[in-house]
């Protein structure tokens, strides 16, 4: 007995010893995250915390007790609680049509809900502007109003509602399509109608996931800077009044508190989400689910109503992407509707350089994205080495962080030495890719659980090193998750406002603050112009780039 | 607790193709055509991808069928959606609502139906007494065993006194021991309460003990209709023969018909078969014979000689394959009550129980 566990003792463990070309690279990924997302965030808050060189709450107290700031937090509040509640109701609505109901159009309705989710969120502001606004094309056009609604907290409700209940539809289609089928079909069998299936089972069932889309739009709202800036108007909220504590007073010390304030409770509902989500997932699954053929409802009622209601949301989608593209082609929407193609010729020329930059950085970010988010999840997913739940806690933390927030600790942690960064590209791409890289191993991970353990082990066991196997057999099974990884990261590059507005520079002029300041200027024609380009310019990676690289690149896991 | 009067289901030209994303369509059930009287417990029995369960999820509504009817008790249920059809149907995975306790999915078709607390109160209770369940009233689900989990479900389909009861293949999930408890026990409960039941299963066993009559299903049609002894005695068809038990082909021809039967030569001996087991055979047959239809005895007796090419002993029972004249007959006998054990190479006697030959015409099987 003793002999046969020195026998076990001295053999030597090929997993450990094979693995060190891979596992000299783990060094370098702690490296980037510490210097990326811990030294940003730890500055941020330094510079929070301090008052004349010594450790203080004094500015953040400071903040919550002048009554401005105390009417801020609680505007930033009731509309995170609006844009929540109201944003659910159209997502639950939308994505039990999509599943339950027998209607047409659905790849359709689909596609258009989707759009929201890979524009920039001002967009929003810009068609509500142009037609809601002072001189938009509804409010003074047609109604000769010459007040509006628009600026303040009904405006920014419709513009974040439609900017972000696409995400909270995404979240739920997936919940109401993982639910057991048989349990909608055993209630339908006891003599329950449509109705009452939806309200006594498929929705009591759901309640994990819909707190978690309310979750998930609450942090969205608080989070959004776009909007907030062009229609904010006499409703200040937190992002807004950090843009403009930095930009405007140059206050970094009152700028940090706010960002701290804007963190902690953005961070608390995350991870109140995160806990939720994965509670939702695991009441979908219900013992061994018979079908997943869900029932389609076919009652003339039901259709009707399902089309109406889809119908009626996606034309208000499209209203406001026909009106962009209205302000695109007209010479001043609202004012001078001649046809004109010097919009789009201006924003292809005064604004190329801000097109090629964005594209040429997000490309980057979105190759690094893809490569260290596959190693990060390889190492969490598939390696015992030590600290890799930590590494995974800090890669995905961004995802609990508003980009403002982000943003200003870049601008904070690389704008003075060891580590002088602003101005340059790569403190772009950096943001780029901390924005991103959560997603990037969320989905490597989730794919790389689909994989049997046994093909690392036979590939292992016929001698490869970790590296070979990654390279030569996991890669090619994963090919379709990273591939979906890295263009979400490129999608998300290109439409963020916030988490590069602080670490923009004349020397890298990116897209969505080139609009902003267009907007800001009253350049809307451009400006509408530069959102077209930019929409048509995603819809061509999402939907060209896998078509490009073929049939290995698109099936299998690709969500 | 019982319900009405029961009724009588048929099914006439039933229908059902699935299309496939491609646009291309796959038929499921073709012409189904089935009559099952009031009480009666009929079975369809068929390999996966039969059809079986697209018919029982047409009955309760599921599925709309292509074409054809379906009358309950002359009344047709086509045109309606499933909560107005009054038919409990049990699921294989059971589908008990993981939210609600026992109590409250038995009572769940009464809320429904908002009959009255005091009602519903006796009623569940009645059910749950039934299947002995009264213990676990306010368990949820997840806490359950599957046994008991399958009797929750079968609790809950009762209450609502179905004009039909549906069964989805319930016991699939169940142990084999618990399997053949609930089996006898499901039977007893069927009867003593007299619902027409329609039950799928592909799962013989389950369907011979359970059932008045089998349908046996294939390609979407009914293959064979009858009670359990005439399916496994005077298959129809060779799919028949196959699917239930197990049985040895051979090939023979009819050589003389007379007023009682047929005489039939194979193995290079003639037998008689009764009229009744060669539904019009003639010229080149198949012969069917049941592995227990034979017993083994000494070289030199019975009616047949071979050599043990292999045997398999199973504890209960022994399995042999013999060689007769070029052609193996597998023998399935009940483990020996002889003194000297068969081994392999022995040479042994076959005595055949002609009575339990049948004949199907020698056509190839499309």
């Amino acid at each position: 007995m003793v002999q046969a566990t020195g026998i076990l003792i001295a053999r030597p463990r090929p997993g450990l010893r094979r693995g060190r070309a891979l596992f000299s690279l783990y060094p370098l990924l702690v490296l980037g995250l510490a210097l990326f997302v811990v030294y940003p965030l730890g500055m941020l808050l330094a510079q929070a915390v301090q008052a004349d060189g010594r450790l203080s709450a004094g500015t953040v107290l400071g903040l919550l007790r002048e009554s401005y700031y105390r009417a801020v937090l609680l505007n930033t509040l009731l509309l995170g609680v609006s844009v929540a509640g109201l944003g659910t109701v159209l997502a639950t609505g939308y994505a039990y049509a999509m599943t339950r109901v027998a209607m047409p159009g659905k790849k359709f309705f689909h596609f258009v809900a989707l759009l929201p989710t890979i524009s920039p969120p001002i967009l929003m502001a810009l068609s509500l502007i142009l037609l809601y606004g002072r001189r938009g094309l509804i409010t003074n056009g047609l109604l000769g109003l010459q007040s509006t609604l628009l600026y303040g907290f009904w405006g920014l409700t419709a513009a974040q509602v439609l900017a972000y209940f696409p995400f909270a539809y995404l979240l739920l289609l997936n919940l109401f399509r993982g639910l057991d089928a048989s349990l909608e079909e055993a209630a339908w069998t006891m003599g329950a109608h449509p109705g009452k299936i939806l309200t006594t089972v498929t929705l009591p069932l759901l309640i994990p996931g819909l707190a978690s889309a309310v979750l998930l739009l609450f942090s969205y709202s608080f989070a959004d800077l776009g909007n907030p800036l062009l229609l904010g108007g006499d409703y200040p909220v937190l992002a807004a009044q950090i843009y403009l504590t930095i930009i405007g007073l140059y206050d970094m010390p009152r700028g940090a508190a706010l960002a701290l304030i804007l963190l902690f409770p953005v961070t608390l509902v995350f991870f109140a989400h995160k806990r939720l989500a994965e509670r939702a997932a695991f009441a979908s699954i219900g013992g061994r689910a018979s079908s997943m053929r869900h029932p389609q409802f076919r009652h003339p009622a039901v259709r009707i109503g399902g089309l109406l209601f889809c119908g009626g949301v996606c034309l208000l989608i499209l209203l406001q992407y026909a009106t962009v593209l209205g302000g695109a082609v007209t010479r001043l929407f609202g004012i001078n509707h001649t046809l004109t193609l010097k919009h789009f010729a201006s924003a292809l020329t005064a604004s190329r350089d801000a097109l090629v930059d964005t594209i040429g950085l997000a490309a980057a970010a979105s190759a690094v994205s893809g490569v260290a988010g596959l190693l990060i999840a390889y190492f969490v997913a598939r390696s015992r080495v030590p600290g890799r739940g930590a590494l995974d806690f800090v890669a995905s933390l961004p995802l609990a962080i508003p980009g403002t927030v982000v943003g200003l600790g870049f601008a904070i942690a690389f704008n003075r030495p060891p580590f002088l960064l602003t101005g340059t590209a790569l403190i772009i791409v950096a943001a780029f890719v901390v924005r991103s890289i959560p997603y990037s191993i969320r989905s490597g991970v989730a794919a790389l659980r689909q994989v049997d353990v046994s093909l690392d082990e036979a590939s292992t066991s016929m001698g490869a090193t970790s590296f070979q196997t990654l390279w030569r057999v996991i890669l090619p099974l994963l090919r379709p998750a990273v591939l979906a990884g890295m263009i979400f990261t490129f999608t998300r590059s290109v439409t963020t406002l916030s988490a590069v507005i602080f670490v923009v520079s004349p020397h890298w002029a990116l897209v969505t603050p080139t609009i902003l300041s267009q907007m800001d200027r009253g350049d809307v024609g451009e400006a509408a112009a530069l959102s077209v380009v930019l929409i048509v310019l995603v819809l061509l990676v999402i939907h060209g780039v896998p078509r490009l690289l073929g049939r290995d690149w698109r099936e299998g896991t690709a969500a | 607790m019982s319900t009405g009067t029961a009724k009588a289901l048929e099914l006439r030209g039933l229908r059902k193709a699935y299309r496939l994303p491609g646009g291309r369509s796959v038929p499921a059930v073709r012409d189904f055509s089935l009559r099952v009287e009031p009480g009666e417990f009929v079975t369809l029995l068929g390999p996966s991808g039969s059809g079986k369960t697209t018919v029982l999820r047409t009955l309760a509504g599921l599925e709309e069928p292509d074409a054809g009817e379906i009358l309950l008790d002359g009344v047709p249920l086509t045109p309606l959606p499933p909560h107005q059809r009054h038919i409990g149907l049990v699921f294989q995975n059971y589908a008990l609502f993981p939210h609600l306790t026992v109590f409250e999915n038995v009572a769940y078709s009464l809320r429904i139906r908002r009959t009255p607390d005091v009602r519903i109160r006796d009623e569940v209770e009645a059910a749950l007494k039934t299947l002995g369940l009264e213990e676990l009233a306010s368990r949820l689900p997840g806490q359950l065993s599957g046994g008991q989990q399958q009797r929750v479900a079968l609790a809950r389909a009762l209450v609502m006194h179905p004009d039909l009861l549906l069964f989805d293949e319930p016991l699939s999930n169940l142990d084999a021991k618990l399997r053949f408890q609930v089996r006898s026990e499901l039977r007893r409960l069927q009867k003593r309460l007299g619902i027409t039941a329609l039950y799928v299963t592909h799962d013989q066993a389950e369907a011979m003990s359970l059932s008045d009559r089998i349908a046996v299903m294939r390609d979407g049609r009914v293959e064979q209709v009858g009670t359990p002894e005439a399916i496994y005695a005077r298959p129809a068809t060779l799919f028949v023969a196959d699917f239930i038990g197990r049985v040895n082909i051979l090939p023979g021809r009819v050589v003389d018909r007379g007023g009682s039967g047929v005489t039939v030569e194979a193995l290079d001996r003639r037998w008689n078969v009764a009229a009744d087991r060669c539904p019009g055979a003639a010229g080149e047959v198949l012969v069917l014979l049941r592995p227990e239809a034979v017993g083994l005895t000494e070289a030199g007796q019975g009616d047949l000689a071979g050599t043990v090419e292999e045997l398999e002993y199973r504890g209960d029972q022994t399995e042999y394959r013999i060689q007769i004249g070029g052609v193996h007959v597998v023998v399935v006998e009940s483990s020996p009550r002889r003194t000297r054990r068969i081994v392999e190479g022995d040479r042994v006697g076959l005595r055949v129980f002609e009575d339990t030959l049948h004949i199907l015409p020698a056509q190839r099987e499309g």
